[in-house]
């Protein structure tokens, strides 16, 4: 079964948008992803990486310093 | 009436426009790094728009000055003194490669560490020493013999400065032309280019932002040389740079009692600030420290390829790309093309886990774009936080079989 988590807390730009793309690449349309990360930035960059890759952020959130998101790969 | 002292006012402007630059870097994302890797793993072109109306801007302020007699460009470190093009070149590379290893470049990296990044703070700690070894320290002797075997000669010597105005008028056109014609060849070439694209005009945030930090290159051209003029200490006319200015700013925080402040050290200290009021006032300051020793090793490395690559290169994203392509001078865009090359170089290394890997998907060759990443760069499962990573960093084999590049 693919792998649907990701952990980059602790990484910063370029490596959880690298990461995250190669989770993509491993898994079929329609699956939730989740990835959790620590890099300010990611917010931009997920989002830019959802418009990119078609896919929807479903949600995310942050907490004490970590972001969360739920990512729908599209087609 | 009391005298006002020249490098005060200096320095009480260049740290006013460091604030400025500190907060817009933070607030837009301004970031040369950041505009390599939005390409390539994004293909997203935006952030290299930003960048590049920054450059066309400050162009045209700068030769404006110049032109109008405010500034004597040929002063400056870019045009007054002998250039090297291996300087350009191998310190270009080695910045290009040390930023994205060190999560940004030089102006980043303070940004960085005005948002909370403890991680960047050792990198200022770093670089700014191997700036200092590279400038006037152990690796000078290296670097003046490396500049010594490749020096950037223009026309046997014949013209008045090492910039593209100056071998146009020996060519034959005159000053008005041979500055006047690349100024609006390249800054409306580039404006055109970056205002054509409707995703860029929608940015608000990259429009501003290029637009705004382009601003502060004449401005800093202005602080430094008129603000600046002193008679009996003539000092050479500069804009923002971080290289060697990093470095400088330790030297001066160890030597406060008998150091003057210098525009650079400002301005350092300005974007430090600026960053840091944007991210409070935003609620974006985050304390981030190193995931795990991989993450260690990265950024002292690339802290250390920094600080040497960009004295090397006389400049770095900003001190050359920006300041130094603003005075037209020859090294600058041989610098610039070298750091976009080791940046894009050392993030297909980040992706594929390797210099060669790099180089072949670069080519065309081996896995290409949608290689794994792999090596040290594999994420640590709990990163970050303060139990050891599960797979204990670049020392453990990572998950998809990858080896440590």
């Amino acid at each position: 079964m693919s792998e649907t988590k990701l952990d980059v807390t602790g990484l910063n730009c370029p490596l959880p948008i690298l990461h995250a793309r190669k989770l993509l690449q491993g898994v079929s349309a329609g699956t939730v992803v989740d990835i959790r990360a620590s890099d300010p930035a990611s917010v931009k960059d997920f989002n830019a990486f959802c418009r990119k890759t078609n896919s929807d952020l479903l949600e995310h959130t942050e907490e004490r310093g970590i972001f969360t998101f739920s990512i729908r790969k599209g087609k | 009436m009391a005298d006002i002292d020249p490098a005060g006012l200096v320095a009480a402007a260049s740290f006013t426009l460091g604030l400025v630059f500190g907060a817009t870097s933070w607030i837009s994302g301004f970031c040369a790094m950041g505009a390599l890797s939005d390409i390539l793993f994004l293909d997203d072109w935006r952030r290299l728009r930003s960048w590049l109306l920054a450059t066309a801007v400050a162009l045209i302020g700068t030769q404006g000055l110049d032109a109008a007699g405010l500034v004597d460009l040929g002063r400056s470190v870019y045009l007054g003194g002998p250039l090297s093009w291996g300087g350009a070149i191998l310190g270009g590379l080695m910045f290009g490669v040390g930023m994205t290893l060190a999560g940004g470049c030089g102006a980043k990296t303070v940004v960085r560490l005005g948002g909370g990044n403890l991680k960047s703070l050792v990198v200022l700690l770093v670089s700014g020493l191997f700036a200092m070894m590279t400038l006037k320290g152990l690796l000078a002797p290296l670097r003046q013999a490396w500049e010594r075997l490749t020096p950037l000669g223009v026309m046997g010597g014949s013209v008045a400065a090492p910039s593209l105005p100056a071998v146009l008028e020996e060519i034959g056109p005159p000053e008005v032309a041979a500055r006047g014609f690349p100024v609006a060849l390249i800054a409306g070439g580039l404006v055109w280019w970056c205002l054509k694209d409707a995703a860029f005009r929608r940015s608000a945030g990259y429009l501003f932002g290029g637009l705004i930090i382009g601003l502060l290159i004449p401005a800093g051209w202005t602080a430094s040389a008129i603000l600046g003029a002193d008679p009996f200490d003539p000092v050479p006319p500069t804009s923002f740079s971080f290289a060697a200015p990093i470095g400088g700013a330790l030297i001066y925080l160890m030597t406060f009692t008998g150091a003057s402040l210098s525009f650079g050290v400002a301005a350092v200290a300005g974007t430090l600030a600026g960053a840091f009021a944007a991210a409070a006032l935003r609620r974006e300051v985050r304390i981030e420290g190193f995931a795990d020793t991989g993450d260690l090793r990265r950024h002292l490395a690339g802290a250390a390829l920094m600080g040497t690559g960009g004295v090397l290169a006389l400049g770095c994203t900003v001190g050359q790309g920006l300041t130094g392509l603003s005075t037209l001078s020859l090294s600058a865009p041989l610098a610039l093309a070298a750091i976009a090359a080791g940046g894009v170089l050392g993030l297909k290394r980040l992706e594929t886990g390797g210099f060669v890997a790099a180089i072949n998907s670069l080519a065309g060759r081996g896995e290409g774009r949608s290689g794994g990443v792999g090596g040290c760069e594999a994420p640590p499962r709990n990163a970050g936080c303060e139990a050891p990573p599960r797979n204990g960093g670049c020392e453990a084999p990572p998950r998809n079989g990858g080896c440590c590049g």
